[in-house]
């Protein structure tokens, strides 16, 4: 039905361009730079911007200069938040911890999906389209109920202990995310598991662009299914890489809801990171100030990697 | 765009906007109500207990994070029904809320002006005294001459409502606050299972005895099963059974005192540290298996309805799950004293009700909390919910020697002034602080002496923003 309706609007703004009014002379403009009237095009989407990401942004980098407990008036107190968290061990360790989970999310993540690439060009899989799908999905759940599904599979009475069991290798059987030093880790598999299905179908659209011709002149010169990928796959993915790089660091580094979800930081604060930090300051403390400090500088940090990451995808060939 | 004054007068438009709409005004300032303005509008003289019908219909907004059920969330709603009944011309609107997610509204709803008239608080700094601090919730020195709540506890009872009007000193002043169950922690012991391991089900006289208890248990049973069924998943689990040793070695009092940061208190005092070491040698001897890590305190105590584990230690607020599991099969009793002869525990009453400082009807919000706590039929709705009444003054409970032994534990620790209150209410960050601490301590990786220093560090960096 809709394809028959033509409002009369749309066939005015069809018509106009083609009535050739005759043009304007315009005055400073160079031939084919953009009008003024652009901005008048892009100003719903900044204005939105502006008024949902950047002036949030703006007021979380103010309120980080105050000692205010979210109700009664804040005091002006300057740098001192800053002060306070760059000397808290609570705090560097959290950013330690959340350093651990990008060797999970990005790192591990992308490993992945680069093996499971390289086995997809080289190969003929069958039903190709369905692993792609399969792995894919795990992108598109919701992160509480990944959240849910892993803190089952962890239980002491869990399928991974009874695996393991069963296997013969209850000794290693644990209560996962209670564990000081496997419920970070833990939690980074369960991350890695979140982000590969990403990367893998970054890296498959990325490798169809790759000229044939480059793999067929590779198997002429003999090379076998890792020197191919070494020095034609790997290097065709440079750009795909870098931004599946940016994107899973990203998402390790704010990462939170999994956190939430799973162990609020504990057992003994070995799973706390940034936002749970800012979450628990803002909500529990009452100290508003600190939590947008805390913000900041993960804001920063976030920036600084991303950047990073995007000037060592730009450099070199390709 | 290559003319570049035009695009810095442009960006410089756009900074213009983000800071006007970011920053603008000290944060708090549109908010702010203060105390004395709230303090003083109704006096003992004008207090009406009664006659509400003039005000003609009206309607009260009521919210709790008691959200149990069964357990109080079906008291407060029959007692409100009842309410309603008395008094057709108020309309009582309830809302329930889980505690964490209650905690982290309440006060930007009562500090927003169309939030509820009669409001769950939580004892200490991060809720009751920021509220008062805030000028959130109104003084209700009138209302206990009006109704004699003050008849209703002890002294040291009392104090955990108490707060100096600038909501910094906490323990003693002005009263904010009134509350309905007595909530302490205690012994549950699966009596099936003692029987079968051929010990006595009778309650042991003494902290040394039960100790005794415990290490025959483990004995008799198979390694893999917990001594006593602990959830610790929080971190603050394990405090509640801390607060049971160290009343064999220090006085509740000298908890009280460090609660209420009173000058010169500190956590790491030799009763503390004894009863620190006590708890990790008891974690060392395997009491409490191995994965109580992974489970949170609700699905402990649940487990242990079901069988897991001779004992359970911790609140009498979940006397009722454990029953539906265990039927018979369960007693209830107070950690038995030490040296001093007294019972000591960490025990409080429930949450306390507050009024808002912007409510129209401070009056009626008043008769409808001395309603929910001590109406002629108060108490029998509660003990119909395994709830213990908070008032001294209530009738006892009938018939089951189960829920009168949780009451008489409840009494007893207000008998002996053995309510140790809870160590998290010390200030806004020490809940987390103290939960990642012990959960250290059972695991080995801290001392108790590491432990004790923690939670005063925490504790005195909390003290020097109170003075």
């Amino acid at each position: 039905v809709s394809q028959t309706v033509t409002s009369p609007s749309e066939t005015q703004g069809v018509r106009e361009p083609a009535s050739g009014r005759p043009a304007r002379k315009p005055r400073g403009r160079a031939p084919g730079e953009p009008r003024n009237v652009a901005w008048f095009y892009v100003l719903p989407g900044l204005g939105f911007y502006v008024l949902f990401t950047l002036a949030p942004l703006a007021h979380t980098v103010y309120l980080s200069f105050f000692n205010w407990d979210g109700i009664t008036v804040g005091t002006y107190n300057g740098l001192a938040n800053y002060r306070n968290i760059l000397g808290d061990p609570n705090v560097r360790d959290a950013f330690k911890h959340s350093l651990e989970l990008v060797l999970f999310y990005s790192i591990g993540a992308v490993a992945i999906g680069l093996f499971l690439t390289a086995i997809m060009t080289r190969f003929r899989v069958r039903g190709m389209t369905f692993f792609r799908t399969v792995l894919f999905l795990p992108q598109t759940v919701a992160v509480v109920v990944v959240a849910q599904a892993f803190v089952w599979i962890y239980a002491p009475s869990g399928p991974l202990n009874t695996i393991l069991s069963d296997i013969g290798l209850g000794s290693l059987t644990r209560d996962w995310l209670g564990d000081f030093t496997w419920a970070l880790p833990s939690l980074g598999v369960a991350g890695t598991w979140i982000t590969f299905g990403l990367c893998m179908v970054l890296f498959l659209a990325g490798a169809q662009k790759i000229p044939m011709s480059l793999y067929e002149a590779a198997r002429v010169d003999g090379a076998g299914a890792f020197r191919e990928f070494f020095s034609v796959t790997l290097p065709g993915l440079r750009n795909e890489i870098a931004v599946a790089l940016t994107l899973t660091t990203i998402t390790a580094l704010r990462s939170f809801d999994l956190i939430y979800n799973t162990t609020m930081g504990g057992p003994g604060g070995t799973t706390r990171v940034p936002s749970v930090l800012i979450y628990l300051n803002a909500f529990q403390y009452g100290q508003v100030g600190v939590a947008a400090a805390v913000a900041v500088l993960l804001t920063i940090i976030i920036f600084a990697v991303a950047f990073a990451i995007t000037r060592i995808g730009d450099t070199g060939p390709g | 765009m290559r003319d570049p004054r035009r695009a810095g007068a442009l960006a410089a438009a756009l900074l213009a906007a983000v800071a006007a709409a970011g920053c603008g005004s000290t944060p708090g300032a549109s908010n702010n109500t203060t105390s004395s303005t709230s303090t003083g509008t109704t006096s003992a003289s004008t207090v009406q207990t009664t006659g509400f019908s003039k005000l003609g219909n009206i309607t009260l907004k009521v919210w709790s994070a008691d959200n149990q059920d069964p357990g109080p969330e079906p008291v407060i709603k029959e007692l409100t029904n009842e309410f309603m009944a008395k008094y057709p011309n108020v309309k009582v609107v309830l809302t329930f809320k889980g505690f964490t997610d209650y905690i982290k509204v309440v006060k930007l709803a009562l500090a927003s002006g169309s939030g509820p008239d009669v409001a769950e608080g939580n004892q200490g700094y991060q809720i009751d005294g920021s509220m008062v601090k805030a000028g959130l919730i109104l003084p209700l020195t009138p209302y206990v001459k009006a109704y004699g709540w003050d008849k209703w506890y002890s002294p040291s009872t009392f104090q955990q409502f108490q707060w100096t009007n600038d909501g910094k000193t906490f323990g003693q002043g002005t009263v904010w606050g009134v509350a309905q169950f007595g909530q302490s922690t205690g012994i549950f012991a699966n009596t099936a299972k003692l029987k079968s391991m051929g010990l006595s089900t009778t309650p042991p006289t003494s902290f040394a005895a039960f100790e005794q208890l415990l290490a025959k248990v483990r004995a008799k049973l198979p390694a893999s099963q917990p001594v006593i069924n602990l959830g610790n998943k929080d971190g603050y689990e394990v405090v509640h059974l801390w607060g049971m040793i160290d009343g064999n070695y220090a006085s509740a009092q000298e908890a009280r005192n460090w609660i209420f940061h009173k000058a010169g208190a500190t956590f790491a005092t030799p009763g503390n540290i004894q009863a620190l070491t006590t708890l990790k040698q008891w974690a060392a001897a395997n009491y409490f298996g191995q994965n109580y890590n992974a489970l949170g305190e609700n699905d402990a105590a649940a487990q242990f309805g079901k069988g897991t584990g001779v004992f359970y230690m911790g609140g009498n607020w979940q006397a009722a799950v454990i029953q539906a599991g265990l039927k018979n099969n369960v007693e209830f009793y107070n950690m038995p004293p030490g040296k001093s002869g007294k019972e000591a525990a960490i025990g409080a009453t429930s949450l306390p009700w507050h009024i808002s400082a912007k409510t129209k009807y401070p009056d009626v919000a008043a008769a409808y909390i001395n309603f929910l706590i001590n109406s002629p039929n108060a108490a029998s709705q509660m003990y119909k919910q395994s709830q213990i009444p908070s008032v001294e003054t209530a009738p006892a409970a009938q018939g089951d020697q189960y829920l009168t032994s949780i009451a008489q534990g409840w009494q007893r620790l207000v008998k002996d002034d053995g309510l140790e209150l809870f160590p998290d209410w010390s200030s806004p960050s020490m809940f987390d602080t103290m939960g990642a601490a012990f959960q250290k301590l059972l695991v080995g990786q801290s001392t108790p002496q590491q432990v004790a220093a923690t939670m005063q560090a925490d504790w005195v960096k909390y003290d020097k923003t109170l003075h």
